[in-house]
């Protein structure tokens, strides 16, 4: 376990600042208790401090996982976000969108968003951006990032691909075993 | 009388080429340029600007052009030139003066030799073809490869192919020249660089042997020494990083400047002028769009 380095935290700041923006400086910042990001086997770990000094105690072999995973790094060191951020993606996601209810089982199955399924979005949102869907509760199902703006959104037709898939809920199932 | 006043009016259809300056106006007949030093009628220019501008430039070129009629003339076949004296204005130069060519190794034992170049013909005659040749190059009269007959010398291995061994040895004299170029153009800018070529080269050497040394998977640990090994010292950075428990305040610190840095992209990116005009006037951020809106709108249409 050990801290980011100055370039790991610039390409995993700027992988998170594409869903959550300014916001990032929440997570840095917290009123409650110091948090901090720590790598450890090449994921990224967002845990209080209190618990990542109690984890020190545990070898580097032997440390599986410490407060909330939210990503890994790729060996030609790129950042992928896992779905266990969505907790704080969801929190404070600068784009939404919300998937109808007759959409949320294909989203959570690992397919993209088709046009027919949209049933909410937030206005002026560009092309590839990062955004979080929720169901039409609002309860948050995973993220993606757009295939269209807002606008073109309008006009597509209905089994076009609005937002790419990236994470979803049902890889708590799916993909239990590589998830930390 | 008819023919005068004839003449009189053809004199009044153009103006006279005599033109009065209270300044006389100075000239660079080189570059066919006339300076007007004389004040500028503020009143006319601001009353009719238009032909007080023209009025004054035809002043202009008609003293020149008086100018340039008063100066030497030659005749030749093509008509009749005036000879232009030397240019009095000094035009600065667009471009930096070239820096002069480093020399090359045998220009440099020339000049200490005092060798000088004798200036050859570039043709020769070839007696075989009854023709001039260029000296080389294409078609060029030291091209041998056309021979169609190559005497094998005495003392030579007769199976050996003549024709071959000149391509060969063309082959090793070109691959000399190119060699002898390049030690030339890495000389040249480590002389520019301000370093002795010979030195600079021994320092990239170096360089070269401590980087291949690292490339093997051992590290270069089971590689076979070389000469003079031991005096090369292979130095590698290691990697540092941070304690895993640092004060939390720095900590945060330290993520608040990236995150500064990673985020001035995010705010330096042209503004959305629609969208910040929205922004203030909804007060609340960004609105959300319902995807059904529009299908409702059309039925109650219909």
């Amino acid at each position: 376990m050990r801290p980011l380095t100055e370039e790991e935290t610039k390409i995993f700041f700027e992988k998170l600042a594409k869903y959550i923006g300014r916001n990032i400086v929440h997570l840095i910042d917290r009123p409650d208790e110091p948090y901090c990001f720590r790598l450890q086997r090449d994921r990224v770990f967002y845990v209080s401090e209190a618990i990542m000094k109690r984890a020190t105690c545990v070898g580097r072999d032997n440390l599986l996982s410490l407060g909330v995973c939210f990503g890994k790094f790729t060996k030609t060191l790129k950042f992928k976000l896992h779905i266990t951020a969505l907790e704080y993606l969801a929190q404070y996601a600068k784009y939404k969108i919300w998937v109808k209810p007759s959409g949320e089982m294909p989203f959570l199955y690992g397919n993209h968003v088709l046009k027919a399924h949209l049933g909410r979005i937030t206005e002026d949102t560009p092309e590839h951006q990062g955004v979080v869907i929720y169901s039409m509760g609002d309860v948050p199902l995973g993220f993606g990032v757009t295939a269209r703006s807002t606008q073109d959104c309008r006009k597509l037709d209905p089994s076009a691909i609005c937002v790419f898939h990236q994470a979803d809920v049902g890889e708590y199932l799916r993909d239990e075993e590589h998830l930390t | 009388m008819d023919v005068v006043a004839q003449l009189q009016t053809l004199k009044d259809k153009y103006k006279s080429t005599e033109v009065e300056k209270a300044i006389p106006v100075d000239f660079d007949l080189r570059n066919l340029v006339a300076f007007d030093t004389n004040p500028v009628d503020h009143a006319l220019l601001r009353s009719s600007p238009d032909t007080y501008l023209k009025n004054l430039a035809r002043e202009g070129a008609q003293l020149l052009v008086n100018q340039i009629f008063g100066l030497p003339t030659e005749t030749a076949q093509e008509g009749v030139f005036a000879k232009l004296p030397d240019a009095t204005t000094q035009i600065p130069r667009a471009k930096p003066i070239p820096k002069e060519k480093a020399l090359t190794r045998w220009e440099n034992f020339a000049k200490t030799k005092g060798i000088q170049k004798r200036k050859t013909s570039r043709m020769v005659y070839d007696e075989g073809v009854g023709d001039y040749k260029p000296r080389w190059g294409y078609k060029g009269a030291n091209q041998t490869t056309d021979d169609w007959l190559l005497e094998v010398p005495d003392n030579a291995d007769p199976m050996e192919d003549q024709y071959e061994k000149r391509r060969e040895e063309k082959k090793e004299r070109v691959e000399k020249n190119k060699k002898q170029q390049r030690r030339n153009a890495e000389e040249a800018s480590a002389t520019a660089a301000g370093r002795n070529p010979r030195e600079a080269r021994k320092a990239e050497i170096q360089k070269k042997i401590v980087e291949s040394k690292g490339s093997t998977a051992s590290l270069g640990r089971f590689d076979a020494q070389l000469r003079n090994e031991d005096k090369i010292k292979i130095k590698r950075g290691k990697r540092k990083f941070e304690p895993a428990t640092v004060d939390a305040s720095i900590e945060k610190e330290g993520a608040m400047k990236v995150a500064k840095k990673v985020l001035k992209g995010e705010d330096g990116k042209v503004l959305n002028i629609t969208k910040a005009v929205k922004q203030v006037h909804q007060k609340g951020g960004l609105r959300n769009v319902d995807m059904e809106e529009g299908k409702k709108k059309k039925r109650r249409t219909k």
